[in-house]
């Protein structure tokens, strides 16, 4: 079942930096748009690269390998060669420490 | 009577063009004709993933089979358009059909190369475009088979990496001193060479292939112009394509290294475009004629070429960019090159983990990277702002790229 689990302290992440977390053994991207935390699907779709490596503009994430788009918020695919959608994860600030709902 | 749009090419180009004539609300006719017997697909896993055996045909469906259907477009697939009669607005198909259109797009892609060596009609002597070739090119590619691989550029390197992983013994016979000088020059060639022969490919340099030998007409060996025989199971040539133009040669549109178009993917005759790896075509960054043979392009210029037909086009302007994984290694490019004179380096060429820029007159012409693509991507919009920029800066790993970008733009 679906819970929270915290995965250490939100000002670890700088505003438009993103990391990727093992979270129950899934890949999780976690990125900071402007202070606002998204997680998603760290994998990407298309062959397998780390999204967390690529860019992260606004809410766009870059994959690094082969230029596929995410949006962040909801882990669609905005450009491809992907065509499958990334996994969205919700998240929550609880005192100092960031938690998202796996 | 409806406007008819006609599209001859079912590939990438062609079928990104009739969804976004879709897309853009067109209701007339659509047609789209392509010599293939398959829906469009992508070419891009055939020399790699498809080709190992880890991606499947469905995977490179540019749409859903039902789509064409579902979406009204007329499909004629595995039918070779022949010619066009542009007084007339005809296309002939083989077969001597002909189908009247009211704008014409070329999407016609390229076909592989053949040069005239004796025995390539021999069995075992492949070449890859299509799904049907990579199949049987597959069907070959068992561990300890021995295959003799014809040309180092994108596709002969990324064919044999992918044998290679298939545990197929190759041997590249390559008539440059390193692979893919031509694009990316000796110094870049030189790092792919090395992550070839660390993978066990053997790779011969400054040699052709005279002949192609066997005996009960299968191929046995291969005959290099130096004298070499390499014995071999099979052999796949890789020596790149031409632009199919010869449809429009009757028509008065120019033709120079494939068909010439504007910005607009306008060629010279009204009422015809072309797009893809077939369209010679101008580009506004860089100031002269470009023929593109990447997925990236066939991607984008198709729905370009489609919006042009529709009479809302934008100037087609993407900066060419491209992948190549090979092995583990991921290389990608961005821009357009074809001299420079300083090659500026960030990262390290010996641990394969770099970024190299192409750079002339101090303006970065292009980049090219091996495992740091994210600051590839980042180079793209420097070298669309073709500003001069600071070779100290473009080393230092610590500048970020972005930040380059926005010093040239304030000048």
């Amino acid at each position: 079942m679906a819970e929270f689990v915290a995965v250490g302290r939100a000002d670890d992440l700088r505003e438009g930096d993103m990391r990727a977390l093992d979270v129950k053994d899934t890949k999780i991207a976690v990125a900071n748009v402007g202070g606002t935390f998204y997680a998603f699907g760290d994998t990407c779709t298309h062959m397998e690269c780390s999204l967390a490596e690529g860019d992260l503009e606004e809410t766009t994430v870059t994959c690094p390998c082969h230029g596929s788009e995410f949006d962040v918020t909801s882990g669609e695919v905005l450009a491809r060669p992907a065509r499958e959608p990334v996994g969205s994860y919700e998240v929550r600030v609880v005192g100092e420490n960031l938690e998202i709902k796996i | 009577m409806p406007e008819t749009l006609m599209i001859v090419g079912a590939n990438l180009t062609g079928g990104e063009a009739v969804a976004t004539l879709r897309q853009e609300g067109f209701d007339g006719r659509v047609v789209l004709i392509g010599a293939e017997p398959r829906a469009p697909y992508e070419r891009p896993p055939l020399s790699k993933e498809y080709l190992r055996g880890e991606s499947s045909f469905e995977q490179a469906l540019v749409r859903a089979p039902d789509y064409y259907y579902e979406n009204a477009i007329e499909t004629h697939f595995g039918v070779r358009a022949t010619r066009v009669y542009a007084a007339e607005k005809v296309v002939e198909l083989e077969g001597g059909e002909r189908v009247s259109y009211d704008k014409l797009l070329i999407a016609t892609g390229g076909r592989n190369r053949r040069f005239p060596i004796p025995g390539l009609d021999l069995q075992g002597v492949y070449d890859l475009r299509t799904v049907d070739d990579c199949d049987r090119i597959r069907a070959e590619s068992t561990p300890g088979r021995r295959a003799v691989v014809v040309g180092m550029g994108f596709i002969g390197s990324e064919v044999a990496a992918s044998l290679r992983q298939l545990g197929v013994d190759v041997v590249v016979v390559e008539r440059d001193p390193v692979p893919l000088r031509r694009v990316l020059g000796e110094e870049v060639g030189r790092v792919m060479e090395g992550i070839h022969r660390d993978h066990g490919a053997t790779l011969v340099f400054e040699d052709t292939v005279a002949a192609l030998e066997g005996e009960g007409g299968r191929v046995g060996r291969v005959r290099t112009g130096h004298g070499r025989l390499i014995e071999c199971d099979f052999v796949v040539m890789g020596l790149g394509i031409e632009p199919v133009t010869e449809l429009l040669a009757d028509t008065g549109a120019e033709i120079d290294n494939g068909i010439v178009v504007d910005e607009y993917c306008r060629t010279s005759v009204e009422g015809i475009y072309a797009a893809g790896d077939v369209a010679n075509h101008y580009h506004p960054v860089f100031g002269r004629r470009i023929r593109v043979e990447h997925w990236q392009n066939a991607l984008k210029q198709g729905p370009a070429a489609a919006r042009s037909m529709l009479g809302k086009g934008d100037r087609y302007e993407e900066i060419p960019w491209f992948w190549s994984d090979q092995y583990d290694a991921n290389l990608q490019y961005a821009g357009y090159h074809t001299e420079w004179d300083e090659l500026v380096v960030r990262g390290s060429m010996e641990e394969r983990n770099f970024v190299a820029f192409y750079r002339k007159g101090g303006r970065v012409l292009a980049a090219v990277a091996v495992n740091r693509g994210k600051e590839l991507r980042r180079s793209m919009r420097l070298i669309k702002a073709q500003r001069p920029v600071d070779a100290t800066k473009l080393q230092d790993p610590d500048v970020d790229l972005r930040t380059l970008v926005e010093a040239a733009d304030g000048r």
